[in-house]
C-alpha cells in the first residue's frame, strides 16, 4: 500500500509514540500558547495528510464549533473578576468565562484535527502489527471497529443502489412507502453487519490469529532513521512533562487570567512542544525537497 | 456532500435550540420580577470572609488574592429596599451596583436562589464544607434567602463557612 507522507514510511512504533505523545498533550495543557502551537501543528498536518478536504471540514464544521462553544461557556458559568455586563438571569458575564470557552473549543478541535491525522498516518495494519500480539483481541475489535463506519456507508451505498434497480430505493414511491424502503435497507444492513463479524472472527480464527508462536508477516524495519525519531521524540516527551511537573507551562483562567509566559524555560518549553508537533511535517516537507531535487526530473 | 451540509445544518439548528432554551428560561424570571414601588426601608448588610483567613491552607489555589486581609467584602450601611423584597434581592442588586461578582443558581428543592460564590469566592473553594450562609440580625434562617421577607432595620450578614456553619455561629441551619 502507498504511504500517504513519508512520515507514514516510517515504522509503526513512532507513528504511534508521536500521536500518543501529541494527543496526550492536546488534552493535558490548557496553557492558551501550547493551544494554539498544537492547534496550528494539527491543522496544517492534516491540511497536508487530507488536502483540501481538511480544510473544508475545518471551515464548515470545527469553525461553528468553535463559536458555539464560546458562547456557550459564558452561559452556564459565570466565575471571572472582569464582569462585562449581566445576563438576564442577573448572573454576571464575565471575560475569563468567554475566554475559558474559546481555549476548551480549540482543544477539542486540535484533538479532532489530529485523530484526522492519526486515522491517516496509523494505518489498521500498522495498530494491529504494534498491538496484535500484546492485546490480540482487543486491537482486532479496535481496528474492526474503526473500519466499520466507512464500510458500513460503502455496503449501504451498494444495497442501495440494488434496491433502486427494483424500485426500492428510499428515493422510490410516496412518504410511507420510503420509510418501508429505509427500514428494509436498515435491516438488510444490520443483517450484513452481524454476519460480516462473525465472518471476519471465522477468517481470523482460521487463519491462526493469536495463536502462540505464530508469526505475521510484516515490511516494517525498524532503521537508524526510526531510531533517531523515537528518541526525539522521547526525548521531547520527558521534557515536556518535566516542565509541566515543575509548573512551567502553569495556567489559570479563574478567577483571573494568569500564568507563566514570559520566562526562559517556559519559552523553551514552547520550543519543544512546537518541535514535537511539527516534527512530521517538517519531515515530510524536507522530504518532498530531497524528492523534487534528486528526482528524476533533476 | 449535500447530506453532509444537511446534518451539519441540523446540528447546527440543535445547538441554538439548546442555546434559545437556556436564554428563555433566564428571561421569563426577568419579567416575573415586582416593580419597585411603595415606601422605602433600610438594612444593613455586610458580607464577610474570616473563616478564609484562618484555614488558607486549605483555599483553592490562585483564590489567595481574592480574599480581603480584615475578611470584609462588602459593608452597605443602609440598603434601600421596598415592601416584599427579599434578603436575596437586595443582596444582589447591591452587588450589582457596585459590580462585585455574585452568582446564584435557582434551587427547585429548596424554591429559593442558592449563593454559589461572592467575589469569586465559591461553595467548596475552602475545603468540601465551605461556602456562603447568611443571618438577620444574629440569627441564621433555615430556608433560603430568597424567601426570607425584610423588614426595616433589618441587619442582613452573609458569611463564609469553612465548617457548614459552625464557624459562624450556626450551629444547625445552613443556607
Amino acid at each position: 500500500m502507498r504511504n500517504k507522507d513519508a512520515f507514514s514510511g516510517c515504522h509503526p512504533a513512532v507513528n504511534f509514540t508521536y500521536f500518543f505523545l501529541v494527543l496526550l498533550c492536546s488534552m493535558i495543557f490548557m496553557h492558551p500558547v501550547c493551544l494554539l502551537i498544537s492547534l496550528a501543528c494539527s491543522l496544517s498536518y492534516s491540511i497536508y495528510l487530507n488536502g483540501a478536504r481538511a480544510a473544508r471540514f475545518s471551515l464548515r464544521y470545527m469553525l461553528p464549533l468553535l463559536l458555539l462553544t464560546a458562547l456557550i461557556n459564558p452561559m452556564f458559568n459565570h466565575e471571572g473578576v472582569t464582569i462585562l455586563a449581566y445576563l438576564r438571569s442577573g448572573n454576571p458575564l464575565t471575560l475569563e468565562s468567554i475566554i475559558y470557552g474559546v481555549a476548551a473549543a480549540v482543544m477539542l478541535v486540535t484533538v479532532i484535527f489530529w485523530f484526522s491525522c492519526y486515522n491517516a498516518v496509523m494505518t489498521s495494519d500498522k495498530f494491529v502489527y504494534l498491538f496484535g500480539r500484546v492485546i490480540p483481541a482487543l486491537s482486532l475489535v479496535f481496528s474492526m471497529t474503526l473500519r466499520f463506519v466507512p464500510r458500513f456507508k460503502a455496503q449501504a451505498k451498494i444495497v442501495s443502489s440494488a434496491q433502486k434497480c427494483i424500485g426500492r430505493d428510499v428515493t422510490n414511491g410516496g412518504p410511507l412507502d420510503r420509510l418501508k424502503h429505509g427500514l428494509t435497507i436498515l435491516s438488510i444492513m444490520t443483517t450484513w453487519a452481524l454476519e460480516n463479524a462473525i465472518e471476519t472472527a471465522d477468517s481470523m480464527r482460521s487463519r491462526g490469529y493469536g495463536l502462540k508462536g505464530r508469526t505475521a508477516f510484516s515490511i516494517y524495519r525498524f532503521d537508524r532513521r526510526d531510531g533517531y525519531m523515537l528518541g526525539f521524540f522521547m526525548a521531547c516527551g520527558v521534557y515536556i512533562a518535566a516542565g509541566a511537573a515543575s509548573h512551567g507551562l502553569y495556567w489559570q483562567y479563574y478567577p483571573r487570567l494568569k500564568g507563566e509566559l514570559g520566562g526562559l524555560f517556559t519559552l523553551s518549553l514552547f520550543i519543544v512542544y512546537l518541535a514535537l508537533c511539527s516534527a512530521p511535517l517538517i519531515f515530510d516537507l524536507t522530504e518532498d525537497r530531497k524528492w523534487k531535487y534528486l528526482g528524476p526530473t533533476a | 456532500m449535500k447530506k453532509t451540509g444537511l446534518i451539519a445544518a441540523l446540528l447546527m439548528g440543535l445547538a441554538c435550540a439548546a442555546f434559545m432554551a437556556a436564554c428563555g428560561s433566564e428571561t421569563e424570571k426577568a419579567a416575573s420580577e415586582p416593580e419597585p414601588s411603595g415606601p422605602k426601608y433600610h438594612c444593613s448588610i455586610e458580607i464577610r470572609c474570616d473563616t478564609i483567613l484562618d484555614n488558607m491552607d486549605k483555599l483553592a489555589e490562585g483564590k489567595r488574592e481574592l480574599v480581603p486581609e480584615d475578611g470584609l467584602i462588602l459593608y452597605v450601611d443602609n440598603a434601600e429596599f421596598t415592601e416584599g423584597e427579599s434578603v436575596f434581592d437586595v443582596l444582589q442588586r447591591e452587588c450589582q451596583s457596585r459590580k462585585l461578582h455574585f452568582e446564584y443558581v435557582e434551587s427547585k428543592v429548596y424554591e429559593s436562589a442558592y449563593i454559589e460564590g461572592i467575589g469569586n469566592l465559591y461553595e467548596f473553594d475552602c475545603g468540601e464544607l465551605s461556602g456562603w450562609v447568611y443571618s438577620v440580625n444574629g440569627d441564621f434562617p433555615s430556608y433560603g434567602c430568597a424567601l426570607y421577607k425584610l423588614k426595616d432595620g433589618d441587619e442582613v450578614k452573609v458569611l463564609y463557612t469553612c465548617d457548614l456553619g459552625a464557624d459562624v455561629g450556626a450551629t444547625t441551619n445552613e443556607e
